[in-house]
């Protein structure tokens, strides 16, 4: 077929793709390295993926390329709206910092440097029994297994390094493998990734294996956005021809970039990048293995599997060296994946003799009720809009995110932004402030409607609704006012519900009232920031003893960072995995009803905030 | 032995609502401390009411059945408004602001305000008073009708959780009592009513629309949402203890069952509607024809006696 070549304008730079006659234009964006937001996954319905070819505004997904083209991309339409690095970031919080080193040290790629006896007439033993002998004295393990490519090439590169050599041990299915064998002594150079694959929002880790030092953490929102803003709808699109294919290659080019940008950056060889550790929901784990997803979605609602086992790098393309061992946290149920199990790992709930309680606050909002003798998980489907997706001015908790807020009687506003700069857009913990802020100046009612009577120029009609500004044009780098619509706070409204309804349908489920519980971990890419107070009076997190709450940030990427580092940590998680019970909200007759019961600031009954009310 | 039957206490009655100023005619709804017609457990005071509706023009798509009682008066909204009060026995009149709605006509309130002032001259009832059904539009005549008829204590509507602002800040002014509606959810049901207190307006002149169906539309819905609201209110949920009002006569009139049979069955199934809605805890219905409306008012007459026993 013909190609043609496609010019994209965006605000502030432009971008090519040369595609074959018939690609939509969401696609040719993609193959340019642009997201384009499209909540829908290309089905022309949700209207958002608006592009302008000469004057005229069309959606990307429904305009077919037949000619060279140049096409204005709009701010709206990017779903990226910031570089994806997060800088000095730190993303863990609390008891998480604490349990960091909990499990003794052991990565789950180790290098052990061996210089060996040269075989002698009385010493006849095969290379690979040499080497296992003297790995035996180094490594507790009764089996050593290994295959066919590694022990090819080992006669010559045993007698090209003089019997000195580096063996690469990864840790898998509980026992050890030879996974690679370098030439003399590399032990200094052995690095890992560890990822947190969200639906909406993608985490890497560059960490040096043997200093455990956090080199560089990188944040990007998932390329698959273009093809959905829910795992359902991604599911839809990767059971199209060719859906799960591109659905891949989306979010390992997320995972390549990081790994390239951070490498670069820290002048580390992706050949000596030897373990990767993933957690992610159920679905990520199937989209980014290329595992049909599709059953995930028709009941009774069953995944694959919810244990992945270990691969090469080069098996899933992930640039790193091909014989790296990427290995994957395992998940629960259906909804309840390997990042939820990372996070009881990192907290540490399930040692805990208190009733303890896990919410992290994500797309699909992952909660985890119990202690060390039992423990149940659900999800609620909360979407992206605490991670800054899905809203008007809304972007990930990276520098000049408006993070916090403070509105006064006069209806001032006051912004703090991460890195102190100029604002571009407001992230989760803005939005919780925001929506605490607004509701307490009576500029929004209960319901989350916008007072248009208020004596502020900030309150105006929009194009289609009413809304809000945070900040005007001249006093941001965003290009343009920071608003919040109704419509943002209408999704707000609905993300904060489902959480809110799930914590307590949870509870009911097992007879508990959310009085008893002695803990609770709050989990998200909040950045350093996250107000429980103001939580609380949005109706977000339940009304109790604020000592009861504990914010410990992104607890999914620490699991991953915690197995990456210790293999026990990994068996552990293994464990945890096996011992919650997955719990299906959708199936509780009570849970609708909690749910529109949740959709009101704080609550449609107020007697559970007591503290909100006074 | 005897099985002793287990009477429920309430510990909190719904609230009463007048409309109408003294002087005049003045009802009272609402105030029962027991789940329908149970007089053994609660209190009854008022009996469930039962108002006419008229619209302020001539209604475009009625059926023969429905047109036949009022005959020519259909064409003055005065005149058939008087002809409910004498005739039918009307003790409440509701009057639909048909016109003002762009599918109508699109009146301003100048056209409507006169012909509710001749209504109230003529017939003295206590009104309601409800708009077109187009948000935009009512937000623009319904506070100029309020002001105009500031001091009737009429009930106006319709208040939603999307447009509740306007018309509960005119209706707070001007001393009226509001219409809440909910889309059949207790929840929502609530959030209104919470929304338009938060506003100052006093929740005792507040009357719930938890919206109407009618016999085989999804009735039992509207039923079991009603008792719920009902159950909570009793125990105490003061957003829940606002009256009921239930508009059958249009919801009934809107079927094909009523509309396309020739003989009575229309009238059937607007008095079925109706007394199911006076079983779920309604207490007002807007019906719309006479004979309906007539034997409605029988029944509640029998069952606040007693059910017949007497």
């Amino acid at each position: 077929m013909k190609g043609f070549n496609v010019r994209f304008i965006l605000p502030g730079s432009t971008k090519e793709a040369a595609v074959a006659g018939g690609t939509d234009l969401l696609s040719a964006a993609m193959k340019a390295g642009i997201v384009i937001s499209a909540s829908c996954g290309g089905e022309g319905l949700c209207g958002k993926c608006k592009v302008i070819i000469g004057q005229k505004k069309v959606l990307a997904c429904e305009t077919i390329v037949e000619h060279d083209l140049e096409v204005t991309i709009p701010r709206e339409s990017l779903e990226i709206h910031e570089k994806g690095a997060a800088e000095s970031e730190e993303f863990t919080k609390g008891v998480v910092l604490k349990r960091e080193n909990a499990y003794p040290y052991f990565p789950l790629v180790t290098k052990v440097y061996l210089k060996l006896a040269a075989p002698t007439a009385d010493d006849n033993v095969s290379d690979l029994d040499r080497i296992c002998r003297e790995l035996g004295k180094k490594v507790d393990s009764l089996h050593i297994s290994t295959k066919l490519a590694n022990v090819k090439f080992l006669s010559e590169t045993l007698r090209d390094s003089d019997f000195e050599i580096t063996v690469v041990l990864g840790y898998k299915e509980g026992g050890f493998s030879i996974i690679a064998v370098e030439p003399g002594d590399t032990t200094g150079r052995n690095y890992g990734f560890a990822f947190d694959i969200g639906t909406t929002t993608v985490v890497g880790q560059l960490i040096d294996l043997n200093s455990r030092e956090i080199l560089g953490t990188r944040i990007a929102f998932n390329k698959q956005a273009s093809y959905g803003s829910d795992v359902i709808t991604r599911i839809v699109f990767a059971s199209a021809p060719e859906g799960l294919e591109k659905s891949h290659k989306a979010v390992t080019s997320n995972m390549n970039e990081m790994i390239d940008d951070l490498t670069g950056a820290c002048g580390v060889n992706l050949g000596d990048i030897y373990a990767i550790t993933c957690a992610g929901n159920m679905t990520m784990m199937h989209l980014l293995l290329k595992i049909d997803p599709s059953a995930i979605r028709k009941p009774p609602y069953i995944p694959t599997t919810t244990a992945f086992p270990a691969i090469h790098s080069s098996e899933a393309g992930i640039d790193a060296n091909p014989k790296s061992l990427v290995s994957f946290l395992p998940g629960v149920g259906t909804y309840v994946g390997g990042d939820i199990v990372a996070g009881v790992l990192a907290c540490g709930l399930f040692e805990n003799d208190g009733l303890s309680l896990l919410i992290d606050i994500g797309t699909n909002g992952e909660i985890v009720l119990g202690n060390r003798d039992w423990m149940m998980g659900a999800a609620a489907s909360a979407g992206p809009a605490f991670e800054g997706s899905g809203l008007s001015c809304g972007m990930k908790a990276v520098r000049g995110a408006i993070q916090k807020v403070d509105i006064d009687a006069g209806l001032n506003v006051k912004c703090d932004i991460i890195g102190g700069s100029k604002a571009l857009g407001v992230c989760g913990s803005g939005y919780i402030d925001l929506l605490c802020q607004m509701l307490k100046r009576g500029i929004i009612d209960k319901a989350g409607k916008i007072d248009m009577n208020i004596k502020s120029s900030r309150a105006r009609r929009g194009e289609n609704v009413n809304e809000f500004v945070l900040a005007f044009k001249s006093e941001t780098d965003a290009g343009k006012d920071i608003i919040i619509t109704e419509d943002d706070i209408e999704n707000l409204k609905r993300s904060k519900g489902a959480i809110y309804s799930a914590i307590i349908s949870l509870l009911a489920k097992v007879g508990k009232d959310i009085n008893e519980v002695a803990k609770i971990y709050i989990a998200g890419g909040f950045g350093n920031y996250l107000n429980i107070e103001n939580a609380v009076s949005i109706g977000l997190l339940p009304d109790v003893k604020r000592g009861v709450y504990e914010f410990i940030g992104n607890s999914s990427l620490a699991g991953a960072r915690m197995s990456l580092l210790s293999k026990e940590a990994f068996m552990v998680a293994d464990g945890i995995a096996k011992s919650i019970t997955y719990i299906d909200l959708s199936a509780e007759p009570t849970y609708m009803d909690e749910y529109v019961a949740s959709l009101f600031f704080p609550h449609t009954n107020l007697r559970r905030f007591p503290s909100v009310r006074s | 032995m005897p099985i002793e039957l287990i009477k429920e206490k309430c510990s909190s009655p719904i609230n009463s609502v007048e409309i109408g100023v003294s002087g005049k005619k003045v009802v009272t709804i609402g105030g029962e401390s027991a789940m329908p017609f149970l007089f053994d457990e609660g209190n009854m005071p008022n009996a469930p009411r039962v108002a006419l509706e008229i619209l302020d023009s001539e209604p475009a798509e009625w059926p023969e059945e429905l047109i036949r009682p009022f005959g020519d008066s259909l064409k003055d909204p005065v005149g058939w408004a008087v002809k409910c009060v004498k005739d039918f026995g009307a003790g409440i009149l509701c009057v639909r602001l048909q016109s003002t709605h762009p599918d109508y006509g699109s009146k301003d309130a100048d056209h409507v305000i006169p012909i509710l002032k001749s209504i109230i001259k003529e017939t003295a009832v206590p009104l309601i008073v409800i708009g077109g059904g187009d948000d935009e539009r009512d937000n623009i005549v319904l506070p100029k009708v309020s002001q105009a008829l500031k001091g009737e204590n009429c009930l106006l509507g319709i208040a939603t959780q999307n447009n509740y602002k306007t018309l509960a800040a005119t209706a707070l002014a001007d001393g009226h009592s509001i219409i809440a509606e909910s889309p059949i959810d207790i929840n929502i049901a609530k959030q209104v009513n919470i929304l338009i207190s938060d506003m100052g307006f006093n929740p005792h002149k507040i009357l719930m629309h938890p919206t109407t169906t009618s016999l085989g539309y999804g009735m039992e819905y509207v039923y079991s949402i009603m008792e719920r609201g009902r159950l909570a209110a009793f125990i105490g949920d003061k957003m829940l203890a606002m009256p009921f009002i239930l508009f059958v006569g249009s919801e009934a009139w809107k079927t094909k069952e009523a509309k396309e049979a020739a003989s009575a069955q229309g009238v059937n199934w607007e008095i079925t509607t109706a007394v199911s809605m006076l079983q779920a805890g309604a207490d007002l219905l807007v019906m719309r024809h006479p004979e309906a409306a007539e034997n409605v008012r029988k029944y509640i007459e029998i069952v606040m006696n007693g059910g017949g026993k007497k």
